[in-house]
């Protein structure tokens, strides 16, 4: 099937306003924010990623994102979802019980550009991309909304936790500022989502730039064993520790 | 020099009599008997580092903002307590080292001291007449499971904290007087701002007292009494063997503490631990994952995971849920555990004094008990940290806690019946050895036969 | 350690063997090195200090000045062994007399003059008894505290930075922190604004109505043993308690579903005001948090009622 060019470039300039409407939130008592950070319009080929999706997407989302037993609906999941299902590897998924994880993604920039384009044409809504600027980001207020939102789960390190039920919160070292704005706003399974009045975009360049920096955490002691905690220390210190010792004093005294 | 020291002691206090004694006084050798130093130099390194935190750390709960060296934290409000480690851990020079070869030390020291307890419970050394220095042993591992708990509590950070929340909610839970315990001994209800200097008063001064009181007697009755000894050819019951305390045991022991004090620098040095900076400020309405304590709590923590959700009700109330593997099931643990020489007494009928160690094999029945103990126990500890296994192993949190409350309770039954029964065959086999080889041959009806046993 | 034949003490030459001699080249060695070490480590903290430099330098001079120590006890010094005879602990039937006679002219004393020894026990009874009291000087008496947090029907909904909270504020699957206005941070009220698809809820008949256009709230305090209930799985509405795993359903109430705990976390009841903002019409369900002996009887000794929620 083939989608006429004009019908295609207007249901895009079309789907742009309708997610405007869709996410931008009266503001309350805070004092006047700038709109939200103008998303660029979703620039991919709708056409294009028809073909893709047809290919990769429709066996399990439905040819037309309606979803079915294997997959969830796509309709209205928005530009954010399938950028961040598609650039982090989560998607295609070979077997629709598996568990969503990131993989190496082999989609180019392209791919997922009219693939998006197509499944936000299909049906307009959800979180566009975020537009992320983490250098403006203030790092303290950063690290209160992560102890506040994201340390229970992701741990105060970002090293990654289990929540249960075979769920697994990740470790962020990976995530690129996009991919984590993204994950805030669309909450990947099993994730909560945190739309702009929970966390505004000022807020977010914050988060972000923090979740960043936990990449390079100050490890001043020495070898961290991966974050893990005292679990990690209990080990060592029964091993390393007494262990190194037990041989010391098997060296010294007699076994009579 | 010495020399003339010794002398000079003499002649105000008569220390030579007492020198000439005990410089030769006899110290068994055998290496299982330096666990108790391992853990007695652990303490010493404790004593010394601590006495160097004590100088930089603020024990108030008063909030501030932090302006110091820590970037990510700066303008952050938090507790002075706090904001204080942070400082030994950035700015005070060789600050973080002291505090890491602090922390390393606790988890060290309690480790020695449950391996010196396990050689002295399966070797039967707490038999007559040591049944006095087992009850005070076992308030000293008691007593350092608390300094442990109460000195790690002191930074005040978010998972430290959360403990601390944890062993509140346990005296809470206690029947009738629960409610009471909790606001007396925290100060009021969580979060009291009187809680850290408690940390501090417990830690630094009542529980180290309480240490060194109990440690002092422990040591001045294994002088009095004398070490226990392995049996051997020419030993007996009235009579210890060992190197002479001075040189040669001193110079070992002496040895042995400076050892023990560079596995622990170095671990202190090379190996980060506790990184409070990175576990942000304790704030009650927070928490992060995975959340554990420090391992020796792991059996109390597991025990909390496991306990399934049973309404238990007493008197017309609901018996809150942390009480039974909170407060009940080791408080009965540790009842048994103090009170097993008395035990083992009533139950073997042995009043006799003695001196030699048994083998494990040896009293197959206190093996068991104490295999079947530790698996238990261990299992908890295990348990306590089920959501890291869970995700180490790449299985559901769930399906481990699951799994882990049946094998809580069958595992120790296993473990102690197959020792119970590998003491009992060793026994057998040295009593009657087994022969090396048989000697066979057909026999008429064409079978083997044996014809001679050889043994060794 | 093997123990080779160690050589003579003596300090001559000529008696000396290569054992000795290449025993106390190591052992010089060691201590040199220690010095080295030592050295090193006043250079490093002169410069400043680091860590992991500081903690292995502290090591190589502690481990070599030990090794040190301990290959001149086991190879240097004569293996001796030394015997010492254990005098059996009771003492002889005599003194054991002497002392037990010593001890009743005191006992005799007490017991012979039967009153004065009883007031003697009476008044020390009494002193340790007073001696207890400054305990209760600890903390103050549990009370109302137990059973009541900052909420009150009509208070504002506020999130962490004390911003009121609309009804359009948040977006289904989204869970944020809340607090009663005025009450930010406080760790009693701390709440739990969860906002799901209305259809979905399975709340109780009763309380139909605490939750508008979706919204639910719960006391974030575990009723286990009282840890933030910080971890939302939102596709499946469950709460989880990363402490010791207690679970709980959102829809049906924040019920039990996993875990130790057997109580469900209070529910908070809300409406949605005239002006749009979210608003609790009274105190929680239950009292929250850990349980206590006297939450089923609904009265600590501060003699407060339970509040009807």
């Amino acid at each position: 099937m083939k989608w006429p060019q004009g019908a295609a470039a207007a249901a895009a300039v079309l789907t742009a306003t309708g997610l405007f409407a869709a996410v931008r939130a009266p503001a309350a008592q805070t004092p006047a924010l700038s709109p939200p950070a103008t998303a660029p319009a979703p620039s991919g080929d709708i056409m294009r990623g028809g073909d893709l999706f047809a290919l990769h997407c429709a066996s399990c989302h439905g040819a037309v994102g309606q979803g079915s037993g294997d997959g969830i609906s796509l309709r209205g999941v928005g530009a954010a979802a399938v950028d961040f299902a598609l650039s982090t590897g989560r998607m295609p998924l070979a077997n629709p019980h598996q568990p969503m994880v990131r993989r190496a993604s082999t989609w180019t920039r392209r791919d997922i550009d009219d693939i998006s384009a197509f499944v936000t044409w299909l049906a307009p809504g959800g979180p566009p991309v975020p537009t992320v600027d983490p250098a403006s980001g203030d790092i303290a207020r950063g690290q209160k909304l992560f102890a506040a939102n994201c340390a229970p789960c992701h741990g105060t390190a970002g090293q990654g936790a289990a929540v249960g039920e075979g769920a697994d919160a990740p470790d962020l070292y990976e995530a690129t500022p996009v991919e984590i704005a993204e994950a805030v706003r669309i909450g990947p399974d099993p994730m909560p989502r945190f739309d702009s009045t929970t966390i505004s975009p000022d807020d977010l360049n914050s988060l972000v730039r923090y979740v960043v920096s936990l990449r390079t955490p100050v490890d001043r002691g020495g070898f961290n064993m991966g974050h893990v905690g005292p679990v990690a220390e209990g080990f060592v210190a029964w091993i390393a520790g007494l262990g190194a010792i037990v041989v010391i004093i098997r060296l010294i005294g007699t076994t009579t | 020099m010495i020399r003339r020291l010794v002398l000079w002691l003499d002649d105000r206090l008569g220390a030579a009599s007492f020198a000439r004694r005990a410089l030769r006084k006899a110290f068994p050798d055998h290496w299982a008997f330096m666990l108790g130093e391992v853990a007695l130099y652990s303490y010493i390194l404790l004593v010394l580092t601590g006495v160097f935190l004590t100088f930089f750390y603020t024990a108030s709960g008063e909030d501030v903002v932090y302006q110091g060296s820590y970037a990510p934290l700066r303008g952050v409000r938090m507790s002075a307590a706090y904001a204080s480690v942070l400082r030994i851990s950035f700015e005070v020079r060789s600050g973080l080292v002291m505090r890491q070869i602090h922390h390393w030390a606790a988890l060290v020291f309690v480790a020695a001291i449950v391996a010196h307890a396990m050689r002295v419970f399966f070797t039967g050394a707490f038999r007559r007449p040591r049944e006095l220095n087992w009850l005070i042993g076992t308030s000293l591992v008691l007593l350092a499971m608390a300094a442990g708990f109460t000195g790690y509590s002191m930074p005040d950070d978010l998972l430290s904290g959360t403990g601390i929340r944890i062993a509140y909610s346990v005296l809470l839970s206690i029947p009738v007087v629960g409610t009471w315990a909790a606001y007396l001994f925290f100060g009021g209800e969580f979060p009291a701002p009187v809680t850290i200097g408690r940390l501090l008063a417990l830690h630094i001064m009542l529980l180290q007292g309480l240490i060194l009181a109990a440690l002092g007697l422990h040591l001045a009755i294994i002088w009095h009494q004398k070490h226990t000894q392995f049996r051997a050819p020419g030993r007996t019951e009235d009579t210890v063997t060992g190197s002479p305390l001075w040189p040669n045991y001193a110079m070992k022991s002496a040895g042995l503490g400076l050892a023990v004090f560079a596995v622990l620098s170095a671990l202190g040095g090379l190996v980060q631990i506790n990184p409070v900076w990175l576990y942000g400020p304790y704030d009650p309405t927070t928490v992060t994952s995975p959340a554990q304590p420090d391992w020796y709590i792991g059996w109390l923590e597991g025990a909390l995971r496991l306990f399934p959700n049973w309404e238990i009700r007493a008197f017309g109330h609901a018996v809150p849920e942390p009480f039974f593997p909170g407060v009940l099931v080791p408080g009965f643990l540790v009842a048994v555990y103090a009170l097993w020489p008395f035990i083992e007494q009533r139950v073997t009928g042995d009043r006799e004094v003695h001196h030699l160690l048994d083998r494990a094999r040896d009293a197959p029945r206190r093996s068991a008990v104490g295999v079947a103990t530790l698996t238990f126990v261990v299992l908890l500890t295990i348990a306590g940290s089920n959501d890291v296994l869970a995700r180490f192993f790449g299985v559901t949190v769930e399906s481990i806690t699951i799994l882990l409350r049946g094998v809580v309770l069958a595992a120790p039954v296993v473990a102690g019946w197959a020792t119970y029964t590998v003491c009992r065959e060793l026994k057998a086999r040295e009593a009657h050895p087994a022969p090396m080889w048989h000697e066979v041959h057909r026999g008429p009806g064409g079978g083997y036969v044996t014809t001679e046993e050889h043994g060794e | 350690m093997d123990r080779r034949p160690r050589g003579d003490r003596r300090d001559h030459p000529s008696d000396r063997n290569h054992h000795v001699i290449g025993t106390e080249r190591r052992i010089a060695a060691l201590f040199i090195l220690s010095i080295l070490g030592s050295l090193a480590l006043v250079a490093v903290y002169a410069t400043g200090g680091q860590p992991q430099l500081e903690g292995v330098l502290l090591a190589v001079s502690l481990g070599t000045l030990g090794a040190a120590v301990i290959v001149w006890a086991l190879r240097l010094l004569p293996d001796e062994q030394v015997t010492d005879v254990r005098e059996p602990e009771p003492s002889p039937p005599a003194v054991r007399a002497a002392a037990t006679s010593a001890l009743e002219r005191g006992e005799a004393e007490l017991t012979g003059r039967r009153t004065l020894g009883r007031l003697l026990l009476g008044a020390l009874a009494a002193l340790a008894l007073v001696m207890f009291f400054p305990i209760r000087s600890l903390g103050p008496r549990p009370g109302r505290s137990m059973f009541h947090t900052e909420w009150e029907p009509d208070a504002f909904v506020v999130d962490r930075t004390g911003r009121r909270v609309r009804a359009g504020d948040l977006v289904t699957g989204s869970v944020v922190t809340a607090f009663p206005e005025g009450h930010v941070g406080s760790p009693v009220s701390q709440t739990l604004l969860i906002r799901v698809e209305p259809a979905l809820l399975r709340l109780p008949p009763d309380r139909a109505a605490w939750a508008p256009e979706g919204y639910v709230a719960f006391s974030k305090v575990c009723t286990h043993a009282g840890c933030p209930v910080g971890l939302y799985r939102a596709a499946a509405h469950q709460l989880l308690c990363p402490c010791h795993q207690s679970t709980f359903d959102v829809l049906r109430g924040a019920v039990p579903i996993f875990g130790p705990t057997t109580r469900a976390l209070p529910q908070l009841p809300l409406r949605i005001d005239a002006d749009g903002f979210l608003r609790a019409t009274g105190d929680f369900s239950a009292p929250v948090g850990p349980g206590f002996w006297e939450l089923s009887r609904g009265r600590t000794s501060g003699r407060q009622d339970l509040r009807p929620g």
